[in-house]
């Protein structure tokens, strides 16, 4: 085999009607045609700028033309290949951007659906393991032939092919398992089911419930979204999502007890991939650019060194101690490969209090079908769930990496059950501050009236709050904002690639609004917030001159006195005080003296 | 000549060139600069008292001290190694100080950031040899803790370099040291109150005796008052463990510093003002320094840009930044690059209030940090900030706040979870009053994990668990582990510092104790075994169905046989986009195959490479 494949790789197909009825709408609205464009738009650019490996593919419906592997007699007209499976490019981008335009033709969905099912089967066989999925984008406004649906669900199910649809109008106002009002912000009100809905759109959707719920039962319809959902939310396409790389492991209790573990990551912070390189400013050619590093020695000459007649020392305190890299490598703390061994057990509140380490959370399983494993993994989760206690694990990724010490939490879902891994502290890894009291401080103590201000201000700007039927919503959920870091560089690099003379375009609306407090709770708090204002006088206080502490006095006296001035300003620059220089005689002009007045001032006070 | 001035320019240009700033890093911008060096002197007790052992072969209380010492030693020689330390015994036989000029005092270290000789130096005076030495270097004699205190105050002021923090730790477990000499207690009280002046905090680390330390007595004089000026003033209880003396000491030995100082925004014009702390970060092995061979001097770099054909030195406006998506280069300037990470200002913004089980414990993508109010910048921010504090932990909610750390910084959402001072049986202050703040992730931090579904485990099971669990309890403390990695780096440090010829072991505090393990659980794993596997089973063995040979490492992994692409597959998967498909050692050995230069190894600057090359 010359190489593998990554197993965990998607593909999907964008598949979107461009049929005359997509270009319709009711006034004071963006045609449906302009939405999913967008929403196409907005995906690809992400795609394109994380890198994303999967490759996606790009099919018309309604176009004018017709070209597709199916097409033969008079079948799957007006349907367009645009774009086989690739990685989406910057290409991608631009072309959706001129070229997608609307088509003056109506074609059968679920033809379309065919073609994509063929053309996902075509590029992907002989491959194992791809996660593969069709989204399409419509507005249902077409006849469409059932009589083949049992036998496009049944290949859809036998190709383990996913299904995602998103339409101008949402499927079922009470059915919508989302309940909306999730994202902040005010969302565009959607078209209410069965009202202004055409025969074709009406029968349209029935299918569309067929197929979505035959495919995944309940949780079907949860699939079919509104296209001004998917603006807000981009995180629906989760479905073609990396998925985290399994890490197969053995717990271990002491010599004797073990169970075969999987650990994944679960939650990390997500980091900018790419670096920027640096490019000649006219060339905009990278290799314009040469870089070079010199050594030299710390004397006023700075005579440079060659690099070979350098070696690695490291500092210990005041002494610096030459260690070569070979001698560090042989020297070093060597781990004995991956593991997830107990140490012991203990109480979860005490673990609660001691502050988490690194940058993610391991959820781990036991090994996939092994259902020994799995009963033994459960006993543990349980016993710990039932006792309130975690596991102390030492926690090693391979060989190569440093041990790590952290907890393991029981986590029982209804659905799963697994245990939570998270990095503990090293002694060295913590700060002991200590900070005066606040609470048992008069000169702090808050009045009762200022504690019922705030009191009341809590109460306003609660983010959950009740709904009709007692459920808790929560109106500002941060693990489903796209973290808008992504999001503005993606609409800036999208926006330079297009445009290369432009100015960077400014912050997207939606993105700012995001970021800021649910309009709803804005107006709630406005008279409680006017209350705490007038009951707290909080006052900047106005930067006097550096105020000298009688510390300060006495440093700089002696410092004077001991005429020890060079070291006074050491941290700073020692040669310029005395010298002169011919690198920078201005500066080291003036550095003497401002350093000379500064010391006159000090001494004067 | 011009040339130089050119690479001095150059040089501070590259000093914040770095594209991503370490997030960590204590924030050195602002009204907010540091300078100078912190300082710590130990003023320890070398009376017969002192030394006196304590009951079942206790150690004295000098030992307990110099182990205090030698700890906080080699945690500044980790974590701090700029800070001054000095070690200096009174009420000894002989003197050694500066010029001799005061009796009765033994200057053993002056200030200097420790070494590993003045590691050493501490392990002498350790034990009963310890005593030995002591009693022959500096023996027992009379005490005038005036005259100590004009050493120091000598000492603090004999250093060359500019102080910023000055703290005296007195060890001692004599609550009269001058047994009712008056004038010497006057001239102490004096001296004193001098150093206070001069800026200096003066703790007392007071060890136990058998009739009780009265601190009333003499040392409410001598002490520095609290820095609050509440009723939690002097720790009246004196230290009995180790362990006690360590934390106490270790709560004052550094001085407390904010990361940065925010203003803290509730809307409509309510600003208050807080210092952000970290509290815990992980210790890292410091960077290498790169030596002159000949002298063992620290060598300093230089980086600099040319153009690559005429040699011109490049200036920063003579350099843009580039990244390639696909097969097209998009090009900004620097600037636009800082922009396009600026959202608002720095500071927290109050979204609005969430009950507290809305916290996810699994929600955690990086340390907490602390924030506590800063008086001096918003005059009311303590009081709204107390407010704020009880209210939030009366209602057992958190705060759900945007945070801008600094400068062209994207936002976070941050969770600020009320935390209301706690003491410890020792009255120290176990976790101080002040929000936690605990970042929370986005949509893109969070990833979606195929559960694994299996059978449960029954409730004999369960139980038989539950035993095995009870046997291996133990108190977690978060300061119980030290990192075996950087104390290693550290022990080899000091071996070749002090040419010894091998470093001191250490003790790997993260390996389980199997040993005692199996002991402790006897029949009980043999009887959960027999519960959850069959007998055939073996957990240890390799999964019944293999999928993939090249994962599950261990041993010697076997290699795959290199296979050389062809220039036609290469371009096949250019043209079609899927060079993405290929591994990082395919890709690199591709690069490698037809000389192609890359920026890194990083998998998109491979594929980059390969594209630039063959979409020409």
């Amino acid at each position: 085999m010359l190489f593998l494949i990554n197993e965990s790789k998607s593909s999907l197909v964008l598949c979107m009607d461009v049929g005359f009825s997509m270009s319709n709408s009711e006034p004071g609205q963006e045609p449906s045609f302009e939405q999913a464009k967008k929403v196409i738009q907005k995906f690809v650019q992400r795609q394109v700028f994380a890198e994303n490996k999967d490759e996606v593919g790009l099919v018309l419906f309604g176009t004018d033309g017709t070209k597709n592997g199916l097409a033969e007699d008079g079948q799957y007209e007006n349907i367009t290949v645009h774009r086989r499976l690739m990685m989406p490019d910057f290409e991608l981008l631009e072309e959706i951007e001129s070229k997608l335009q609307p088509g003056g033709q109506q074609a059968d969905w679920l033809d379309a659906l065919v073609v994509c099912m063929d053309l996902l089967q075509e590029e992907t066989m002989g491959k194992k393991f791809e996660r593969l999925n069709i989204v399409l984008l419509t507005d249902l406004n077409v006849q469409t032939s059932a009589d083949q649906l049992d036998v496009i669900i049944d290949s859809l199910k036998k190709a383990r092919i996913t299904l995602q649809f998103f339409l101008p109008f949402p499927v079922d106002g009470e059915d919508r398992a989302d309940g909306g009002g999730d994202g902040p912000g005010p969302s565009a009100a959607p078209v209410r089911p069965g009202k202004g809905l055409s025969r074709q759109q009406t029968q349209g959707l029935e299918m569309v419930k067929n197929i979505m719920t035959s495919l995944e039962e309940e949780d079907g319809l949860e699939e079919v979204y509104t296209f001004s959902d998917a603006l807000q939310k981009l995180s629906i396409f989760k479905r073609i999502d990396r998925r985290p790389m399994a890490w197969p492991c053995h717990l271990t209790i002491g010599s004797s007890l073990t169970i075969r573990i999987v650990g994944y990551k679960a939650v990390t912070e997500e980091k900018v991939k790419k670096s920027w390189a640096i490019v000649e400013a006219q060339s905009h050619q990278r290799d314009d650019v040469k870089r070079e590093t010199v050594y030299c020695l710390d004397d006023d000459n700075e005579t440079e060194v060659q690099k070979d007649d350098t070696i690695q020392g490291f500092r210990y305190g005041s002494d610096i101690v030459p260690f070569s890299k070979v001698d560090e490598d042989q020297m070093k703390y060597k781990s004995d490969g991956k593991c997830f061994s107990v140490l012991g057990f203990t109480k979860q509140e005490l673990v609660r209090c001691s502050p988490f380490m690194g940058s993610q959370v391991v959820k781990v399983f036991a090994a996939r079908d092994d259902e020994h494993a799995a009963v033994a993994l459960s006993a543990l989760i349980r016993a710990l769930d039932s006792l309130k206690m975690a596991a102390i694990v030492r926690y090693a990724y391979d060989r190569r990496s440093n041990p790590q010490v952290g907890a393991a939490f029981p986590c029982i879902k209804e659905k799963y059950e697994c245990l939570l891994y998270v990095q503990l502290p090293f002694m060295e890894d913590l700060r002991q501050f200590t900070f005066p009291v606040l609470e048992n401080n008069k000169k702090f103590k808050p009045s009762e009236s200022q504690l019922s201000a705030v009191d009341a201000l809590i109460d306003s700007m609660m983010l959950v709050e009740k709904d009709e039927d007692g459920e808790s919503v929560d109106v500002f959920k941060v693990n489903h904002i796209p973290n808008p870091q992504f999001q503005r560089l993606f609409q800036c690099l999208h926006h330079r690639g297009v445009n290369p003379d432009d100015p960077l375009p400014p912050v997207e609306p939606w993105l700012k609004r995001d970021l800021e407090r649910p309009q709803a709770v804005s107006a709630r708090c406005q008279t409680p917030l006017q209350d705490v204002k007038t009951k707290f006088p909080l006052k900047v206080v106005v930067k006097k001159k550096e105020q000298k502490t009688s510390a300060d006095v006495f440093d700089q006296e002696h410092a004077f006195t001991l005429t020890s001035i060079p070291c006074e300003v050491s941290h700073f620059n020692r040669r310029s005080l005395f010298q002169v220089g011919s690198v920078n005689p201005v500066r080291d002009f003036c550095t003497l003296i401002l350093s000379l007045l500064n010391l006159h001032k000090n001494v004067s006070y | 000549m011009r040339k130089r001035r050119v690479m001095a320019e150059w040089r501070e240009y590259y000093q914040n060139e770095d594209d991503e700033v370490e997030e960590d890093e204590e924030d050195s911008g602002g009204a907010y600069k540091i300078s100078g060096r912190d300082s710590l002197v130990f003023l320890v007790d070398a009376s017969k008292e002192m030394f006196i052992k304590g009951e079942d072969g206790e150690p004295s209380n000098f030992d307990m001290t110099m182990q205090c010492v030698r700890s906080v030693y080699t945690s500044k020689i980790i974590s701090s190694d700029k800070d001054l330390v000095a070690l200096v015994f009174y009420g000894t036989e002989q003197s050694k100080n500066p010029r001799n000029s005061f009796k009765h005092v033994y200057v053993y270290h002056d200030l200097d950031s420790p070494g590993a000789k003045h590691v050493q130096d501490i392990d002498k005076l350790q034990g009963e040899k310890g005593a030995q030495l002591a009693e022959k270097t500096m023996g027992s004699g009379e005490t005038s803790l005036g005259e100590a205190l004009w050493c120091c105050s000598n000492l603090y002021s004999d250093i060359k370099l500019r102080l910023s923090h000055k703290r005296l730790m007195i060890f001692t477990c004599r609550d009269d040291p001058h047994v009712g000499d008056s004038a010497k207690d006057r001239q102490a009280r004096t001296k004193a109150a001098d150093l206070k002046e001069t800026g200096v905090v003066i703790d007392l680390m007071h060890l136990t005796k058998p009739e009780g330390f009265d601190v009333s007595l003499f040392f409410c004089d001598i002490v520095s008052p609290p820095e609050d000026e509440s009723e939690l003033g002097l720790q009246t209880e004196p230290c009995r463990k180790l362990e006690d003396l360590q934390k106490r000491v270790r709560a004052k030995e550094l001085k407390k510093r904010a990361q940065s100082r925010l203003t803290f925004s509730l809307g409509e014009g309510v600003n208050l003002a807080v210092g952000v702390y970290v509290l815990a970060r992980t210790a890292t092995k410091p960077p290498a320094v790169r030596l002159y061979r000949d002298t063992n001097e620290p060598v300093r770099t230089k980086t600099r840009y040319f153009h690559a054909h005429n040699g011109g030195i490049l200036l920063p406006n003579d350099m843009k930044r580039a990244q390639v998506y696909g097969k097209k280069q998009i090009v900004m300037e620097k600037d636009e690059v800082d922009e396009i990470k600026k959202f608002d200002d720095p500071g927290l913004v109050l979204m609005g209030f969430k009950p507290m089980e809305r916290l996810k414990l699994h929600h955690h993508i990086r340390p907490a940090l602390f924030i506590y109010p800063e008086e001096e910048q918003i005059s009311g921010s303590s009081c709204m900030f107390t407010t704020l504090l009880l209210k939030c932990s009366e209602k057992n909610v958190f705060a759900l706040c945007r945070y801008i750390p600094r400068r062209n910084t994207p936002p976070r959402f941050v969770a600020l979870v009320p935390q209301r001072e706690e003491l410890d049986q020792s009255q120290t202050q176990a976790t101080p009053p002040g929000f936690r703040v605990i970042f929370l992730p986005f949509a893109d931090d969070i990833r979606t994990v195929d559960a694994h579904v299996g059978p449960t485990a029954s409730d004999e099971q369960v139980d038989k668990m539950k035993e095995i669990v009870h046997k291996l309890r133990f108190k977690y403390r978060s300061d119980a582990f030290e990192n075996p990695m950087l104390q290693q780096h550290y022990r080899n440090l000091e071996a070749l510092a002090l040419d010894m010829l091998a470093p001191e072991p250490i003790e790997d505090l993260t390996m389980p104790k199997v040993q005692m393990m199996d002991d402790r659980l006897g029949p009980l794993v043999q009887e959960f075994k027999d519960l959850v596997y069959p007998p055939d089973y073996n957990p240890e063995g390799k999964p019944a169905a293999k999928r993939k040979p090249a994962e599950s490492g261990g041993g010697g992994a076997e290699k795959k046989p290199k296979v050389e692409m062809s220039e036609e597959e290469l371009k096949n998967h250019v043209e079609k986009g899927t060079l993405g498909k290929l591994t990082v050692p395919v890709l690199k050995d591709a690069c490698r195959q037809f000389g192609i230069r890359t920026t890194g190894t990083k998998k998109q600057e491979l594929i980059d490479a390969l594209t630039m090359q063959f979409s020409k």
